[in-house]
């Protein structure tokens, strides 16, 4: 009869209890997922960025690209020697528009630039460049 | 006198009832000397507000001092109303050798109005009978003869029961409302706890998604070593690429650049400038870049070297 007694009571108190007890749940996966979420924005950041870099720096069509540049001058006007992964050009007697046409799409293939010289010859450029990938 | 019920006994207490000695619970019938009863036909359709008007029922019937509860139901077409001191009724149980912890329910003799089809002896004295139907208790010997044998009568649907302290903090109705505030927070807890957990897995399907797209960088050690290595290429690449265009950028009527140079650590730039306010003007620009003069520049060139 003693359960009877406090029947009330005991019934309020179960129901704080499980009142109690799905905050604590609730609060554990609140933190849970806040942590998780970081982690995981962490994770996703640095795995985009690897494959942004990848992407970018390791294109496998590098070398069709720098073939479009070769195109883009008269065989006469240029030196073109590549090793591997290396490539060395020489250009001689370039005007102005070509320059700026050479200049423009070789800044944007993604090579290393290892050596760049430009030097004014009269009314024509001489340019020098050496870039690997 | 006892009355075998569903799952305890109901025990019709009376004035001159015998003292209980047994320790199991029991339920307890009233007989009219402990309560008050009223019926009326009234135009009231809930056993709510039939029971918020029964206080102004007794007005004046009941004594002030004790307090009183009302019990409230509907008999045919009419409701029956019926006053009773629960304070007065545990005394007297208390002195019966009953405390009021070993009672379960409370019924009322009057409930069973309908049932009572013959008298029922209480004491040699004292008779439980219907009388303008009406259950009261009578003289015995205003009956005749009675048959003293035990009757077998049905349970009343409805009862009541005791407040066990003197000190409630709470009556039931506060502990309904409180418990169902305290579960209806909790289910929104838990609700949302779960919907947070269910969160959780999706963002882990998500990067087991990206992996499973990337396989090859699943490892730390690769996806790190990846990144230093193209990190140092991008921000060095970018750097010079940077140069590159401000210096580009300089270019107006009256400039030309003579030489460019650059390598891995270092560029020069010779500028050469056509009058004195084409460089005052070179200069600002090269200020506003973040570029400095050489001290190796003259009158028509200006020279800008710097470290990458």
């Amino acid at each position: 009869m003693i359960w009877k007694r406090y029947q009330k009571e005991i019934m309020v108190a179960g129901a704080l209890l499980f009142a109690f007890a799905s905050f604590i749940y609730k609060s554990v996966q609140h933190s849970s997922m806040a942590m998780e979420n970081q982690r995981m924005v962490q994770e996703v950041a640095a795995l985009e960025e690897t494959v942004s870099l990848q992407k970018i720096w390791g294109d496998k069509r590098i070398i069709q690209k720098l073939e479009s540049v070769k195109k883009m001058i008269p065989s006469s006007k240029i030196k073109w020697t590549k090793q591997g992964k290396k490539l060395t050009m020489e250009l001689h007697g370039l005007r102005p528009s070509e320059l700026n046409n050479v200049v423009t799409k070789l800044l944007n293939i993604p090579i290393q630039i290892k050596r760049m010289k430009i030097e004014k010859k009269n009314d024509t450029y001489d340019m020098e460049f050496a870039c690997k990938w | 006198m006892r009355f075998t019920g569903n799952n305890k006994s109901i025990l019709l207490v009376h004035r001159n009832m015998r003292p209980h000695t047994s320790d199991v619970a029991v339920d307890i019938m009233l007989t009219p000397q402990f309560y008050m009863v009223k019926k009326e036909k009234l135009p009231i359709k809930t056993r709510y507000r039939a029971q918020k008007i029964a206080p102004s029922l007794f007005e004046g019937l009941l004594e002030k001092s004790s307090t009183y509860k009302f019990f409230v139901y509907q008999e045919d077409d009419q409701w029956v109303f019926i006053a009773y001191d629960p304070e007065e009724i545990a005394a007297f149980l208390a002195q019966k050798g009953l405390s009021k912890e070993k009672v379960g329910k409370v019924y009322f003799a009057e409930q069973i109005v309908k049932l009572l089809d013959r008298p029922i002896m209480l004491s040699e004295t004292e008779v439980l009978s219907v009388l303008d139907d009406t259950v009261v208790v009578v003289p015995a010997s205003a009956l005749g003869d009675i048959d003293s044998t035990e009757p077998v009568l049905a349970r009343p649907k409805r009862s009541v029961s005791f407040e066990y302290s003197e000190k409630v903090l709470l009556n039931k109705e506060q502990a309904m409302v409180l418990a169902a505030i305290f579960v209806l927070f909790g289910l929104i807890w838990f609700a949302e706890g779960l919907r947070y957990k269910k969160n959780n897995r999706f963002l882990q399907a998500k990067t087991e998604e990206l992996y499973a797209k990337y396989p090859s960088l699943q490892s730390r050690y690769t996806r790190e070593s990846i990144i230093s290595k193209y990190r140092k290429i991008d921000a060095s690449e970018r750097k010079k690429r940077k140069i590159i265009g401000q210096i580009a950028g300089m270019l107006f009527k009256g400039v030309t650049i003579t030489l460019f140079e650059m390598t891995d650590k270092k560029y020069k730039v010779v500028f050469s400038v056509k009058d004195k306010s084409v460089a005052k003007r070179l200069e600002g620009l090269l200020k506003s870049a973040g570029l400095k003069k050489s001290a190796g520049s003259g009158p028509s060139e200006i020279i800008v070297e710097g470290r990458l």
